[in-house]
C-alpha cells in the first residue's frame, strides 16, 4: 500500500460513484419516498438503511440537496395533512369542544375522561412523528450535513418537528370551527391541572408528555430560547389561570379560615406547585408559578395575614411557634427584609415594653401617690421609706419583666425565625426602642437598682452559674440602653454606697460585674468604677498602717478609740449623691467633732500627711458610722427588771457625735435642737435626719424627744432616754433613707442636671479632639462626627452640640470661617 | 519560569543518567543511516513529497542527526509551515521542558510556526493513536448499539465484552475462545475481585488506568485485595504487562513515553490480529451470488456483519489471485429459497443494482465480503447510525447481514484498516476514492489523511509545489487531473484540497490559463460562489492570483533583491500593455515558447528576448495577470 516514488497518478473517483451516468432524480426520489411511507406505517426493519443512505447522498453529491431537502418537506407536509389529522380531528368528542366555552354541564369525570383521550392522541401522534423524523434524519444524514449546513437551513428533523407544529398543532379542531387544536390542548391542560388542584388524581406523566412536546416546538423560526411554544402559548395562559385561581382562594381563605391554618395552606400549595412542575410541567415554570403564588397568596396578602385577629400578635401571645415559623418562612419568601412580620413583632414589642414600662410607673407611683404631698416636708416618714422600697421593688419587677419579655422573643427568634440575622437586629431596636423610650426615663436606674438588689441580696447562695446567669442579664440589659453614662452614674452612686456601707455579698461578684462590663462597654467606662475598689483597698492599708502607728506610739491607752477610715478619691467618687448631698456640698461644714475624736482625727491627718504630701483630706462625717458601748443606769423598766444594761450601738458618726454630747452633760438635762446644732455644727439637713433616727424611730429610741411628734423641730428639746430597752445587744441605727432607694422626681432632676453637666464636658472634648484632629470642618459634618463619637456612652442632643460649640467658640477654641457657603468651623491651636 | 543555564545542565544531566540506566527511553536516537539523511534534507528543503515518502518508509521522525539536530528543528528553523504540520500529524514530539522542545520553539523561524509547535504539546493534545484507543475504550460502557457478544461475570458485576479485542489482546482468551467460539457468558471465580478485573479490562481496552484511581477509597486490606487480584489476573490472561502500566509514574514524560509504547503495541496487536482474521477471511464471490452468502452468527472470527465490496471488472483479474476459499461456518447454498429472508423485500426497487454496474451481465463480476465487527465499524458515524436505527441492518438475524459499500474492495479494505488500526496508507490512485468513500461515510480523519496524501504527492516529480517550480516547468507525464482533484475538495469539504490545486495551477498557470476546461472549473467556482453568497470573488481565482504572486516574489525575497524586482517592473513599466495586446497571439504561441524555453532561451512568454531572469520573471508575472483579468472578462465574471 506504500506509495512508490513518482510513478502512481491520481485517477479519477469511480465512474459508479461520481460524475458520468446521471442518476434519474425522479426514480431515486421515488425510492426514497415509498421507503418513507413504509417507515410511517411501521414497516421500517425491512428497509435498507444502506440503499436509502446511498440514494440520498448521491442526489446530494449531484447538487441536488435543495430539490431533496424540498420534496422530503412535501412529503411529510402532505403525511401529516392527510393522514394524523383526521386522526387527531376524530379524537375531539363533543363534549370536549363544548367545555371550552362552559365548565357547566357534565361531571368532572367525564370531562377528564375526554381530555385524557384526546392527550393521549395526540401524544401518541407526535410520538410516530418523532420517531419517524428521527428516522428519516438518520437516512438524510448526508443531507443535513453537507447542503443543510452549507445553506445554513434547519435540519430535516427541525424542519419537520416545524411541519408537525403548522400542520397539527394550529390547524382548525374541525373544518367549521376557528378555535385551533393548540388552544384546545392548552386547555385540556389546565382543566386537568384544575382539577387537581380541587383534589382529583389525574394521569401526570401523560400530561408530562404532551408539555414536553410543546417545549420542543417553537413559535418561530429562530428558535430563541424564549420562544418555545411552551413559554409562548402555555405557560403565560397556565400563570394567568394559577393567578386567578390562587387570588380567590387567597380571599377565601382568609374569609374563612384563622392565620394559621392559611399559612399551612398556603406552604403546601407552594409546595404543591413546584411538585406540579417537576412532576407534571417544567421545571423551568417553578420559579415562575412561584412567584405566582407567593405574590397572590403571600405578598398582596401578608399584611392582613400579620394583622389578623389571629395573626402575629395572637401567635406571640399564645406562643404558637410553628405558626409564626410557617409566617415567617412565607414572608421571607416574598420579601427578604420581611417587613411585614418585622413590622408586627416591633409593634408588639414596643407595646408589650410599654405596657411593662406603665405597668412600672404605676407600682412606683400608686401607693408613692398618698405621701406626694409630704414629700417636700423635712421629715421623713417611714410611709414614704415604704413607698421607695416598693419602687425598689418595681424596678425589680420591670428589670425581670423585660427580661421575661426578652426570653420570649429570644425563643420565638430561635424556634421560629431560624435565627435570622435582620430580625435579630430589628428586636434588638425594637427593645432599644422601648426601654429608652422618653416616656420612661427611669431605665438606666432601674438596670442599675437591679445590679445593686442583686448585690446586696439576691445573690446569697446562689451557685457561680447562677450568679453569672444573673449578671448576664443584666449586661443584655445593659446594651441596650442607650445613655451609658446615666447608667454610670447610678452605678456609681450605688457601688459606692455598697462599698462603703459594706453591703455587698461578695467582692468577687463585683470585680466579675464590672469585668463583664468592661467587655460590653470597653475600658473608658470603668476606669472609675474600677478605681473605687482601689480607694477601698489602699484603705484598709491605710486603716492598717494607721493602726500600727498608733500602736507604736506608747502605752496602750484603754480608752483609744479605734479608727477605720476610707480615703476616697474625690473625682472618681459620687460623693455629693450621698447622704442628703443637696445643698452647697463643697461648703459642707465641718462638724466639731469631740475632743477624743478629734484627737485621732488629726493624728491620721499627720499620719496620712507624711505618707503623702500635698493631699488634702476633707472629712466626710456624714457618710461615717461608729460603733459605740453604751451603757444604760439602772432604771425601773417597763417590765419591772431593774438593771443596767449595755447595748453596743452601731450610730452613723453624727449621731455618734449627738450622743457624746449627751456624755458631757449632766443626765436628764434636755438639749434644744438649736443647742445641738450650735455645740456640734451638724448641718441641718443630716442633724434632722440623725434625730430622727435616734428619737423617732421606735427601735432606737436611745433619745427622748419633747414634743413627740414625728418631726423634728428646731424648738425641740432632746434627751437621753435612760429608759431605753433593746431586744438584742447590739442595735443598729439606721440612717433614714440611707438605702438605695429610687430617686424622687427632684433628685432625678438633680442626677439630670449633673449627668448634663458632665456630658457638655464630653461633648466639649469631643468636639476638641475632631478638630484638633481636622483643622476645619463644616458644622453638619462635625455634628455627625461628634455623635459617632459618643454613640458608645450616650445619644447627645443636637442643640445640646451646638451649645458646646458656641461655648467653644466663645472661649477660642474654634472659630467660624467666614464666606463659605455651609457653616464652617476653624480650629485655633 | 526560566532556568538557570546550571540547571538546565543538571537536568540534562539526570536526563541523560536516566536514559542510560534504561528507566527513560532516549527520545531522539541518534540516526546515521542514509534513508534520515535524505529525510532531514527534505525537512530542510521543504519537499512535502519526499518527507511523505519518508514517514512512509518507516524512518523515526524523533531522531536526530549527527549534529543533534531532529526533522522537526529543522523544518521549523527553515520556517516550512507545511513540513512541520506533516511532522507533528506523525508523531513528531514537541514538548516543552524537554531540551529538543524547547530548542524547536526556540528555532521557530515566526510565530505562526510556534504557535503550532506548541498547540502539539503533548500536555495538550495527545498521541496519534488516541483516537483509536478512546473508541475502543468507549466500548466498554456504551450502551447502544449493542456491540458485545459475551459477558463476564465477576460476583457482583458484569463486564459486557468483545470476543475479537479479548482475543486480539490476551492469549489466554485467544486460546479458552478457540476452544469454545460460540460461548456466549463467563462466569469467573468468586475469588476474583470485580475491581481487579475492571483494571485489567480498562487495560485491554487501552483506557489509561492508574492503580490510585482504581483503588481510590478503599481501606488497606481492600487494596492489598484488588492488588493480589490484578497480580492473579495477569498472570493468567498472560498480559505481563499490566502492573508496569498501572503503576503510577510521576514524571510526565515516562507516563508519555510508557503510555505510547503500550497504545503502539497494542496496535500492532489489534493489527496483526486484524490483517490474520479480518483480511485473511474475505471472501471473492460473483457479484449475482452474494445474497446466497451464509454466515453463522458464531464463527470463528467473531464477526457481525459482512461488508460488500463490488470490484470493478478491470480489477478482477489482478485481484484473482486473492481468492480464498472461505472456511468456516460459511456456506454458499445457490438454493434462492433464502433469498427471502436476506435479499430485498418485494415492493422496494432495489436501486444500486440498477444502476451500479454495466459490466453486471457479463456476470464476471465479482464481489468481495469483508466480515467485520460492528464495534470497531461505530467510528464511523454512518454506521453509528445504521445500528443505532431501526432498518433493516439493525435487526438480529440469525445469518450475518451483507452491507454493501458503494466503493472498491481496495478502498473498503483501506477504510478497514483505518477503523481497526488507524493505519491510514494508501497510494495515490485510490487516494481520491477514499477521499469520497470517507466523506461519505463520516470518517473526518480517514478524509484528512486521503487530502493530505494527494496533496503532498499530487504534484509529481517536481519535488514542491511553491519553491521548486519558479518557471512554470511542466513534466507532461505526471501530469495529474487537477481539476478533478480541486471538484473533489470542492464535493468534499477539504479547504485543503482547494488550496493545493490553488498553488498547482498557479505554479504552472502558463500551462493552464489557455485550456478551455480550466474556463470551466473558473466558471464553477465563480457558481460556487454565488450559492453562497453574493460577492464579486472568484475564489478560485483569487487564490490562483495569491499563490502566483507568491511563486514570483518568494524568489525576489529569497534573493534580497526586492528592489531589482521594483526596478525591472520599472523599466518594463509598458511591457504589461504590450503583453495585453499580444494576447491574441499568445495562444498559438504557447508552443513556440515552449520549444524556446527547452532551448533554454531567457524568453519572456510572450517571446520577448528578456535582458535576464529576473527581468524575465517580472515580465511573465504581469502578463499571467494580465491573461487572468481577460480571462474573467471573457467570462463575464467581475473580480
Amino acid at each position: 500500500m506504500i506509495a512508490g516514488r513518482g510513478r502512481q497518478r491520481i485517477k479519477p473517483p469511480r465512474r459508479g460513484l461520481h460524475g458520468g451516468t446521471d442518476i434519474d432524480f425522479e426514480d431515486t426520489w421515488g425510492t426514497i419516498a415509498s421507503a418513507f411511507r413504509e417507515i410511517h406505517t411501521k414497516n421500517a426493519s425491512r428497509l435498507s438503511y444502506e440503499e436509502l443512505y446511498r440514494h440520498a447522498y448521491k442526489i446530494v453529491l449531484k447538487k441536488k440537496g435543495d430539490e431533496l431537502y424540498k420534496r422530503v418537506s412535501e412529503f411529510e407536509h402532505d403525511w401529516l395533512r392527510n393522514e394524523v389529522r383526521g386522526s387527531i380531528q376524530a379524537l375531539f368528542s363533543p363534549s370536549l369542544l363544548a367545555n371550552t366555552q362552559s365548565l357547566g354541564g357534565k361531571t368532572t369525570n367525564e370531562r377528564r375522561v375526554a381530555g385524557e383521550k384526546f392527550l393521549k392522541g395526540l401524544k401518541q401522534a407526535w410520538g410516530d412523528h418523532q420517531v419517524c423524523m428521527s428516522m428519516l434524519a438518520d437516512v438524510l444524514m448526508y443531507m443535513d450535513r453537507v447542503y443543510c449546513q452549507d445553506q445554513r437551513v434547519p435540519s430535516i428533523y427541525t424542519a419537520a418537528m416545524v411541519l408537525f407544529r403548522d400542520d397539527i398543532l394550529n390547524s382548525p379542531t374541525s373544518d367549521d370551527d376557528g378555535r385551533v387544536v393548540l388552544g384546545l390542548l392548552n386547555h385540556v391542560i389546565l382543566n386537568q391541572i384544575q382539577m387537581e388542584r380541587d383534589g382529583e388524581v389525574i394521569d401526570k406523566h401523560l400530561i408530562k408528555s404532551c408539555v414536553y412536546m410543546l417545549e420542543s416546538l417553537y413559535d418561530d423560526e429562530m428558535e430563541a430560547e424564549e420562544q418555545r411554544l411552551y413559554t409562548m402559548s402555555f405557560e403565560q395562559a397556565y400563570l394567568d389561570t394559577s393567578r386567578d385561581f390562587y387570588r380567590k382562594e387567597a380571599e377565601d381563605q382568609l374569609r374563612e379560615s384563622d392565620a394559621g391554618s392559611y399559612c399551612r395552606k398556603a406552604r403546601r400549595r407552594i409546595y404543591e406547585e413546584e411538585e406540579r412542575c417537576k412532576s407534571t410541567l417544567l421545571e423551568s415554570t417553578a420559579p415562575k408559578i412561584q412567584k405566582v403564588v407567593e405574590d397572590e397568596l403571600i405578598k398582596s396578602r401578608i399584611r392582613e395575614l400579620v394583622d389578623m385577629d389571629s395573626g402575629v400578635r395572637f401567635m406571640i401571645d399564645n406562643d404558637r411557634l410553628d405558626e409564626l415559623n410557617l409566617i415567617f418562612d412565607l414572608n421571607a419568601r416574598v420579601d427578604d427584609k420581611k417587613a411585614e412580620l418585622t413590622r408586627a413583632l416591633q409593634k408588639r414589642i414596643v407595646d408589650m415594653g410599654t405596657d411593662i414600662n406603665d405597668a412600672a410607673i404605676t407600682a412606683s407611683q400608686a401607693p408613692a401617690a398618698a405621701p406626694a404631698s409630704e414629700a417636700g416636708d423635712k421629715g421623713k416618714a417611714p410611709v414614704q421609706e415604704k413607698s421607695q422600697n416598693q419602687q425598689t421593688v418595681a424596678a425589680i419587677k420591670w428589670v425581670e419583666d423585660v427580661l421575661q419579655l426578652k426570653d420570649k422573643f429570644d425563643t420565638i427568634w430561635k424556634v421560629s425565625f431560624d435565627e435570622d440575622q435582620p430580625l435579630q437586629t430589628a428586636l434588638t431596636r425594637s427593645f432599644a426602642d422601648f426601654i429608652n423610650s422618653t416616656t420612661f426615663p427611669r431605665s438606666s436606674e432601674y438596670i442599675s437598682l437591679f445590679i445593686d438588689e442583686n448585690m446586696k441580696k439576691g445573690i446569697k447562695g446562689k451557685t457561680e452559674t447562677e450568679v453569672d446567669l444573673v449578671l448576664d442579664k443584666a449586661i443584655i440589659l445593659l446594651r441596650y440602653i442607650q445613655d451609658k453614662d446615666l447608667f454610670e452614674r447610678y452605678y456609681k452612686k450605688h457601688l459606692c454606697r455598697r462599698l462603703l456601707m459594706n453591703k455587698s455579698i461578695s467582692n468577687d461578684v463585683e470585680k466579675h460585674m464590672i469585668s463583664k462590663m468592661k467587655i460590653e462597654l470597653g475600658n473608658n467606662f470603668t476606669t472609675k468604677l474600677e478605681s473605687m475598689f482601689k480607694d477601698m483597698t489602699i484603705s484598709e492599708e491605710l486603716t492598717a498602717g494607721f493602726k500600727k502607728h498608733v500602736a507604736g506610739l506608747g502605752e496602750k491607752d484603754p480608752k483609744r478609740i479605734e479608727l477605720a477610715i476610707s480615703v476616697l478619691t474625690s473625682m472618681t467618687w459620687p460623693l455629693e449623691t450621698m447622704g442628703s448631698g443637696d445643698e452647697e456640698e463643697s461648703k459642707r461644714q465641718q462638724c466639731n467633732f469631740p475632743p477624743a475624736i478629734d484627737r485621732i482625727k488629726r493624728g491620721f491627718e499627720k499620719f496620712y500627711n507624711e505618707k503623702h504630701s500635698g493631699r488634702k483630706l476633707t472629712w466626710l462625717a456624714h457618710m461615717g458610722s461608729a460603733d459605740l458601748k453604751a451603757t444604760f443606769p439602772k432604771v425601773p423598766q417597763k417590765d419591772g427588771t431593774f438593771k443596767e444594761r449595755r447595748h453596743d450601738l452601731n450610730v452613723p458618726t453624727y449621731s455618734m457625735v449627738i450622743l457624746l454630747l449627751f456624755n458631757e452633760v449632766p443626765a436628764g438635762t434636755r438639749l434644744t435642737f438649736e443647742e445641738i446644732q450650735a455645740e456640734t455644727n451638724i448641718p441641718h439637713n443630716d442633724l434632722v435626719r440623725n434625730l430622727q433616727s435616734l428619737a423617732v424611730a421606735p427601735k432606737t429610741r436611745i433619745l427622748v424627744k419633747e414634743p413627740m411628734t414625728k418631726d423634728v423641730k428646731a424648738t425641740d428639746r432632746f434627751s437621753f432616754n435612760e429608759g431605753f430597752q433593746g431586744k438584742t445587744i447590739k442595735i443598729k441605727v439606721g440612717l433614714v433613707a440611707a438605702g438605695n432607694k429610687v430617686e424622687n422626681d427632684r433628685e432625678r432632676r438633680e442626677t439630670e442636671k449633673k449627668n448634663d453637666d458632665s456630658r457638655a464636658f464630653c461633648i466639649e472634648a469631643a468636639v476638641v479632639r475632631i478638630m484638633k484632629q481636622r483643622k476645619e470642618l463644616s458644622h453638619q459634618q462635625l455634628v455627625i462626627e461628634t455623635l459617632n463619637q459618643l454613640v458608645a456612652q450616650f445619644k447627645p442632643e443636637v442643640p445640646m452640640i451646638k451649645k458646646r460649640i458656641e461655648s467653644l467658640i466663645e472661649r477660642e477654641y474654634l472659630e467660624r470661617i467666614e464666606d463659605t457657603k455651609v457653616d464652617s468651623y476653624r480650629y485655633l491651636a | 519560569m526560566v532556568l538557570r543555564k546550571h540547571e538546565i545542565e543538571a537536568a540534562l544531566a539526570t536526563e541523560a543518567q536516566a536514559i542510560s540506566s534504561g528507566r527513560l527511553k532516549e527520545d531522539n536516537p541518534l540516526d546515521l543511516s542514509d534513508d534520515f539523511r535524505v529525510f532531514c534534507e527534505a525537512c530542510r528543503r521543504n519537499d512535502l513529497k519526499l518527507c511523505q515518502e519518508m514517514i512512509s518508509k518507516g524512518v523515526n521522525v524523533n531522531a536526530r542527526d549527527r549534529y543533534d539536530y531532529t526533522p522537526l528543528i529543522l523544518a521549523s528553523l527553515c520556517g516550512h509551515f507545511e513540513v512541520i504540520q506533516l511532522l507533528l500529524e506523525n508523531g513528531a514530539l514537541c514538548e516543552r521542558d524537554t531540551f529538543q522542545g524547547e530548542r524547536c520553539l526556540y528555532n521557530a523561524l515566526n510565530d505562526r510556526i510556534r504557535n503550532l509547535l506548541l498547540s502539539y504539546d503533548y500536555s495538550k493534545s495527545s498521541s496519534p493513536l488516541q483516537p483509536l484507543a478512546a473508541h475502543i475504550t468507549s466500548l466498554l460502557t456504551r450502551p447502544t448499539p449493542k456491540t458485545s457478544d459475551i459477558t463476564l461475570a465477576t460476583y457482583d458485576q458484569d463486564f459486557n465484552l468483545h470476543k475479537f479485542i479479548l482475543t486480539a489482546r490476551s492469549p489466554y482468551f485467544a486460546k479458552k475462545l478457540a476452544a469454545a467460539p460460540d460461548i456466549s457468558s463467563f462466569k469467573l471465580p468468586h475469588s476474583v475481585p470485580a475491581q481487579s478485573l475492571a483494571v485489567a479490562l480498562q487495560y485491554l481496552y487501552f483506557q489509561e488506568v492508574s492503580l490510585r484511581t482504581a483503588t481510590f477509597g478503599l481501606s488497606d486490606e481492600e487494596e492489598l485485595i484488588v492488588l493480589n487480584g490484578i497480580d492473579k489476573i495477569s498472570r493468567t490472561l498472560e498480559i505481563p504487562r499490566l502492573f508496569e502500566n498501572i503503576t503510577e509514574v510521576s514524571d510526565r514524560r515516562l507516563l508519555r513515553q510508557l503510555r505510547t509504547e503500550e497504545l503502539e503495541r497494542g496496535r500492532d496487536q489489534l493489527d496483526s490480529w486484524f490483517q490474520e482474521n479480518v483480511v485473511k477471511h474475505k471472501m471473492v464471490v460473483d457479484s449475482d451470488k452474494v445474497d446466497n452468502v451464509q454466515w453463522d452468527r458464531d464463527n470463528s472470527i467473531y464477526a457481525d456483519i459482512l461488508l460488500r465490496a463490488d470490484e470493478e471488472s478491470d480489477e478482477y483479474e489482478l485481484n484473482r489471485s486473492n481468492e480464498y476459499t472461505i472456511a468456516s461456518g460459511v456456506s454458499t447454498p445457490r438454493a434462492s429459497t433464502i433469498r427471502n429472508t436476506l435479499g430485498p423485500l418485494n415492493g422496494i426497487p432495489v436501486g444500486p443494482m440498477k444502476s451500479r454496474s454495466p459490466s453486471r451481465h457479463r456476470g464476471l463480476r465479482k464481489s468481495i465480503l469483508y466480515p467485520a465487527h460492528r464495534a470497531m465499524l461505530l467510528r464511523s458515524e454512518y454506521f453509528f447510525t445504521m445500528f443505532a436505527s431501526s432498518f433493516k441492518e439493525a435487526q438480529e438475524t440469525p445469518h450475518l447481514q451483507i452491507v454493501t459499500l458503494d466503493c472498491s474492495p481496495a478502498v473498503l479494505e483501506t477504510m478497514l484498516t483505518f477503523m481497526y488500526t488507524e493505519h491510514a496508507d494508501f497510494g495515490l490512485d485510490v487516494a481520491i476514492d477514499v477521499l469520497f468513500a470517507a466523506d461519505q461515510l463520516f470518517i473526518e480523519k480517514l478524509k484528512q489523511r486521503a487530502a493530505m496524501i494527494i496533496s503532498t504527492l499530487g504534484n509529481g516529480s517536481t519535488s514542491t509545489v511553491e519553491s521548486e517550480n519558479p518557471r512554470g516547468e511542466t513534466d507532461p507525464d505526471e501530469v495529474i487531473d487537477i481539476y478533478e482533484v480541486l471538484r473533489a475538495g470542492w464535493d468534499t469539504r477539504v479547504q485543503r484540497l482547494e488550496e493545493f490545486a490553488a498553488r498547482y495551477m498557479a505554479q504552472r498557470l502558463e500551462h493552464f490559463i489557455d485550456d478551455p476546461e480550466f474556463a470551466t472549473i473558473v466558471k464553477e467556482s465563480a457558481k460556487r460562489v454565488k450559492e453562497r453568497q453574493e460577492t464579486d470573488t472568484v475564489e478560485l481565482v483569487d487564490d490562483i492570483r495569491y499563490y502566483l504572486s507568491e511563486r514570483f516574489r518568494l524568489r525576489f525575497e529569497d534573493s534580497g533583491l526586492d528592489e531589482m524586482m521594483d526596478e525591472a517592473l520599472q523599466e518594463n513599466n509598458e511591457v504589461p500593455l504590450e503583453a495585453m495586446e499580444k494576447l491574441g497571439l499568445g495562444e498559438k504561441d504557447v508552443p513556440d515558447i515552449e520549444a524556446q524555453l527547452a532551448a533554454g532561451a531567457v524568453r519572456t512568454l510572450d517571446g520577448e528576448i528578456a535582458g535576464d531572469e529576473f527581468a524575465q520573471d517580472a515580465i511573465n508575472y504581469q502578463i499571467l495577470l494580465g491573461k487572468i483579468d481577460k480571462l474573467l472578462e471573457d467570462l463575464n465574471l467581475d473580480a
